[in-house]
């Protein structure tokens, strides 16, 4: 079975290269450009995992997750968080969940490859 | 010494020996006079004569007068018995005369010894007198007497002093002439300070005070201030130079009584904008601004309790003018008249203040710019550095020929290479805002280094040399650590010359409180003038990163600083030029308590 990843990500060329980088390694993916109909799509039909960029709007990353993580069946999915802000991993570190992971734009296809891995075995 | 006089085993006195014959004959010659005159019945007796003995007598024996003066009756009265009888009128004349004689003598007696106790009252108080007592004459300005305590006061014995001048006495002739200006006024005069000489020449303070006994005869008493007046020119002294201090000084200065003032310095004044005259009595916590009131009362509350200790403090005030000062304040407890009061020190430091902020200003303004320009750099990396990624991924696929891969291959590797400073770059803005909190661990450190050099291919590249207990432990944050280590190791092979080699050792002790961990190379070394550059952010290190082939350590020395820092540590460097240099880690042994202060 093919594995469905969500990536949420409003800058187009970094979303269609996420396409064709998370085919490559065999998934399935499932792009969409903001927040609010990610969580529409996320609800109808979860995914084994989502990739988040953080600086979005209308809905932030922070604020997905946050939602996210409000809906029992969908707490457990696991989030990388895909952002290009430093300041982030402090913030990730506070949330102390298991479930996030955390990837520094850029990243190289390797680094793309072991972040997923690490929560799809 | 009164001369004396022997006669058998009694001692006499010459003076008493001429009175006793004085008597005597006076008495022997009224005697004979009485007689004869009766005998010759003259018709006047003169029983007056012998007052003459009796008063005599008993104004220097009173006793032995008034015994004298029972004799003499007895006498008076035989004589007129013998002569006169049975004139009955003259015998009870005689008689009365003779009781006469004897009350005259008691009365002679009584106030004679009313006279001698006053004398010797006085007496006594002149030669006891705590007082120095001088009588002089006003217009010879000789000097009648003088006690003992004036004597000695000068070092005189009494006879010298009484062959002085009382003029002489004065310690120069401006002070001698105030002293006839005063003298001259006719007053009495109760208190007059002056300086006299000793017998050696040195000043003496004294307090005069001086009444007219007659038209020529002063009484002056002396009463010694010398030790008073140093004390108290020593104290003047004293207080002038505190005076000096306290006008002087840049620092505000407030004497309190709990948190009134009793007195303010110039600096303080001009600090509150109140008048020196307006500072004393005024309450501090009225300039203190209402926002930090509260918190000043607490820190003042403590000042009033029974052992106060010394205390500082910052607080904001409000001069009279409304101005907003910063200022940090030092208690200490002192005391004043015997009372419990504070010494305030008032640090003036609104404008230090102002400048810390703007400065803290500037600093976040340039690491947010930093953020934003890094975060701006890094997302458009992305779909370069994935593309290129992919296209190397599987050249075939796309139809990449070999020299085509091999130029997006070098492609590749600048955007890596970029994508590393710019890391590096945010890492650095990260750290400096202290937003980074450590996540420790308990690691076997031969392990963690054992690691590194196995991820960086070190030992391809030099000779290494580990020489760490193997059952080490350190309590840090292992990712962190191994990032410091990977740059120092990487940092001592890049500046090595064939044939690199590297020694990494633990120098730690059981008894001193910090692990070190040396990573020492053949390098070419650091000269004095680079070491404190080389981990500046900025890449100032000089020579070292224009060493192009070598890689630069660049920013990664000074995020590695900033890591061991973060654990409380810090790295030191000993470089020979052309010898090598040894970087040492020191890591405390102890976690600071504060490791992860900005997790709130």
């Amino acid at each position: 079975m093919i594995r469905k990843i969500v990536v949420i990500e409003d800058d187009q060329p970094i979303l269609d290269l996420m396409g064709i980088l998370l085919k490559k390694l065999g998934y399935e993916p499932v792009l969409i450009a903001n927040g609010l109909d990610a969580l529409t799509s996320v609800r109808a039909d979860p995914p084994a995992l989502i990739l988040l960029d953080i600086m979005m709007s209308p809905l932030s990353g922070w604020e997905f997750l946050e939602r996210l993580r409000t809906e029992c069946n969908l707490r457990e999915i696991p989030v990388i968080l895909f952002t290009a802000s430093p300041t982030v991993t402090e913030k990730m570190k506070k949330l102390n969940d298991p479930n996030i992971g955390i990837l520094q734009k850029p990243v190289t296809f390797d680094e793309l490859r072991t972040a997923i891995a690490q929560f799809l075995k | 010494m009164e001369r004396q006089i022997t006669i058998r085993r009694y001692q006499i006195s010459h003076t008493d020996f001429v009175r006793f014959i004085v008597i005597a004959s006076l008495t022997l010659s009224s005697i004979l006079i009485t007689a004869i005159s009766l005998a010759k019945n003259a018709g006047a007796i003169y029983p007056q004569l012998f007052y003459f003995p009796i008063l005599y007598a008993t104004y220097f024996y009173p006793k032995r007068g008034i015994i004298l003066s029972g004799i003499c009756g007895v006498i008076f009265e035989c004589l007129v018995y013998f002569s006169l009888f049975p004139d009955t009128l003259a015998l009870w004349s005689a008689t009365g005369q003779a009781i006469l004689f004897i009350c005259v003598a008691l009365a002679v007696a009584y106030f004679t010894n009313l006279i001698r106790v006053s004398e010797a009252r006085y007496r006594s108080i002149f030669e006891n007198s705590l007082l120095g007592i001088i009588l002089f004459d006003k217009n010879q300005f000789t000097i009648r007497l003088a006690n003992q305590q004036v004597a000695t006061m000068l070092g005189y014995t009494v006879e010298e002093i009484s062959r002085i001048a009382f003029s002489d006495l004065f310690f120069s002739h401006d002070l001698q002439r105030r002293f006839f200006e005063h003298l001259g006024s006719g007053e009495n005069i109760r208190s007059f300070e002056t300086c006299f000489a000793t017998k050696t020449g040195e000043p003496h303070w004294v307090n005069l005070s001086w009444s007219r006994i007659d038209d020529t005869v002063v009484s002056c008493s002396i009463t010694d201030i010398n030790a008073e007046k140093l004390a108290r020119e020593l104290a003047a002294d004293t207080s002038t130079q505190y005076r000096q201090v306290t006008d002087s000084s840049p620092t505000g200065m407030v004497i309190t009584e709990h948190t009134k003032i009793l007195f303010a310095n110039p600096a303080f004044s001009t600090f509150s904008g109140y008048g020196p005259d307006e500072c004393t009595g005024r309450d501090i916590t009225d300039s203190v601004m209402d926002e930090d009131k509260d918190r000043f009362r607490t820190f003042a509350s403590r000042w009033d309790t029974p052992a106060p200790a010394s205390d500082r403090a910052e607080f904001r005030f409000i001069t009279k003018k409304g101005e907003i000062r910063r200022a940090v304040l030092y208690f200490t407890p002192i005391i004043r008249n015997n009372r419990p009061a504070g010494l305030v020190n008032l640090v003036d430091n609104t404008e230090w203040e102002e400048y810390r902020e703007r400065v803290e200003q500037t600093k976040e303004r340039r690491r947010e710019m930093m953020r934003a320009v890094a975060h701006e750099l890094r997302t458009p990396l992305q779909p370069v550095l994935g593309y290129l990624n992919l296209l190397l991924q599987d050249p075939q696929s796309f139809g990449v020929t070999d020299e085509t891969r091999q130029i997006l291959d070098r492609c590749a590797k600048s955007v890596d290479q970029e994508r590393q400073i710019i890391n590096q770059m945010l890492e650095l803005s990260v750290l400096e805002g202290e937003e980074t909190s450590l996540d420790y661990s308990v690691f076997s450190v031969a392990g963690m280094v054992n690691a590194v050099i196995a991820g960086g291919g070190y030992a391809l590249k030099a000779e290494i040399a580990i020489d760490i207990p193997p059952d080490l432990l350190f309590e840090a944050d292992r990712q962190k650590l191994s990032y410091v280590i990977d740059v120092l190791v990487a940092n001592g092979v890049s500046y090595s010359k064939p044939p690199k080699k590297i020694w990494i050792t633990y120098r730690g002790s059981p008894s001193h409180p910090f692990h070190r961990l040396a990573i020492q190379d053949n390098g070419v070394g650091i000269t004095e003038a680079q070491l404190d550059a080389i981990f500046k952010p900025e890449g100032e290190g000089g020579t070292i990163s224009s060493r192009e082939n070598l890689g630069g350590p660049g920013l990664s020395l000074a995020i590695a600083k900033k890591y061991v820092q973060l654990h409380g540590g810090y790295i030191s460097v000993d470089s020979i030029v052309n010898i090598g240099s040894t970087f040492t880690i020191h890591i405390p042994k102890k976690r600071p308590d504060k490791a992860n202060h900005h997790d709130t």
